[in-house]
């Protein structure tokens, strides 16, 4: 991966990334009567046929595998709900709907385990794809505005993916910009005595996606 | 960011840099190809490599530091006139590492300006193809980016390619190469464990 010749990019790769989302709750439907399962992240069941019932994607996945049970598809991966999600962020430049965290890792799961419990899902996999591509067009045009005077970046709504992918890119230009921009390589050029003057000026805050 | 153990931070001080010594110097001929015995003449023009003219700048001002090539108002026009399009690893593949370490050793007060709006014109260049690149042709402008820039740019083609990867499946968990081999070899000789 990217981050591992540099210690200080600490970086997830996308399965790691994915082994976080596992933990989402999702509900599912099972088809057999068993006992409620005592783990350490908490207690779950008991399990009855057609009775829904809250487990963690991980859960949901190693029973639907073994045709335990139906996963309900979150009431987000709709047709209808993403495709207002859609739109809205088309219409929106600056700002980014609000998703679940983990959208990308739970609907790349779900397809890949439960794709027949998921009304449309070829529609739903291609409206998914299709917000990613603008989201992330959306954060690289904000990445243009960064600059040396850039100290905070504020990314509401974004999702751990997205986040993922570009934080070695982020992080090294950043640094690079820093190490440009610092007062002993620019005050020199302004004032060569004076290196009293204080470094507390950064400039205004300037965010990378205005709300 | 430099640090002791910074490869490149080491290699970088091997690049060379054109001074003129201000003192006669003995014993000291290899550094100069051009020289009849075995010493280096005041004023003569040598090349020495980065951490000895810094060397010997800082021991008595023995030599003066001329800007580098890279720095000289010949490259500059070029960087704006198209930032981009410059080949700077042919000119110096440490571009901005050097230029950071030569600003407080040299007269010229405008390097560090230079840097920042070279940095800043070709960051715009690496971020349009960084992540949008294809992941099996290094496209044909990163051959002319620095060692710096070259870094930014792959950490972001990289983490896009591992992305894309993963989104397209495969096996999840990878059996381990000696798991298959054991068996093989075990299985004619029975159970023989120790």
């Amino acid at each position: 991966m990217a981050g591992q010749s540099d210690p200080h990019l600490s970086l997830f790769s996308p399965s790691e990334v994915e082994f976080v989302a596992e933990d989402e709750i999702v509900e599912i439907v099972p088809n057999i009567r068993m006992e409620a399962l005592n783990m350490i992240c908490g207690d779950f069941g008991p399990f009855f046929p057609q009775i829904p019932s809250k487990v963690p994607l991980w859960l949901a996945v190693a029973l639907k595998r073994r045709g335990k049970c139906t996963i309900r598809a979150p009431e987000w991966m709709t047709v209808e709900r993403l495709t207002q999600v859609l739109d809205a962020e088309r219409e929106s430049p600056r700002e980014f709907q609000p998703l679940p965290f983990h959208y990308i890792e739970i609907s790349k799961l779900l397809f890949d385990h439960a794709r027949d419990d998921i009304t449309d899902a070829y529609l739903v996999r291609s409206l998914i794809e299709d917000i990613r591509d603008v989201r992330f067009h959306k954060v690289e045009s904000g990445l243009e505005t960064i600059s040396g005077r850039t100290h905070a970046v504020k990314l509401k709504n974004l999702s751990a993916m997205e986040v993922n992918i570009v934080r070695p890119f982020m992080v090294r230009t950043l640094q690079a910009f820093y190490k440009h921009d610092s007062p002993q390589m620019i005050q020199q050029a302004d004032n060569t005595g004076s290196r009293s003057t204080p470094v507390t000026d950064r400039g205004p805050r300037r965010d990378l996606r205005r709300r | 960011m430099p640090c002791y153990y910074d490869v490149n931070d080491i290699l970088m001080e091997e690049e060379l840099i054109s001074v003129v010594f201000q003192v006669t110097a003995n014993g000291v001929g290899m550094l100069d190809p051009g020289a009849e015995r075995n010493t280096v003449e005041k004023g003569a023009k040598v090349d020495l490599p980065f951490w000895l003219a810094h060397g010997m700048l800082s021991l008595e001002q023995a030599v003066s530091i001329n800007v580098p090539p890279c720095f000289t108002q010949k490259t500059r026009k070029e960087i704006q006139a198209d930032a981009a399009c410059v080949d700077l690893r042919v000119r110096c593949p440490y571009f901005y590492e050097l230029g950071c370490k030569i600003v407080p050793l040299v007269g010229d007060k405008s390097i560090g300006q230079f840097l920042r709006y070279a940095f800043t014109s070709r960051y715009k260049e690496i971020l349009s193809k960084a992540h949008s690149s294809s992941t099996m042709t290094v496209p044909k402008f990163a051959t002319r980016l620095t060692k710096e820039e070259a870094q930014v740019f792959e950490s972001a083609r990289e983490s896009m390619s591992s992305f894309r990867k993963w989104r397209v499946g495969g096996a999840r968990l990878q059996k381990a190469s000696i798991l298959g081999r054991k068996r093989k070899t075990k299985l004619p000789d029975g159970p023989s464990t120790s």
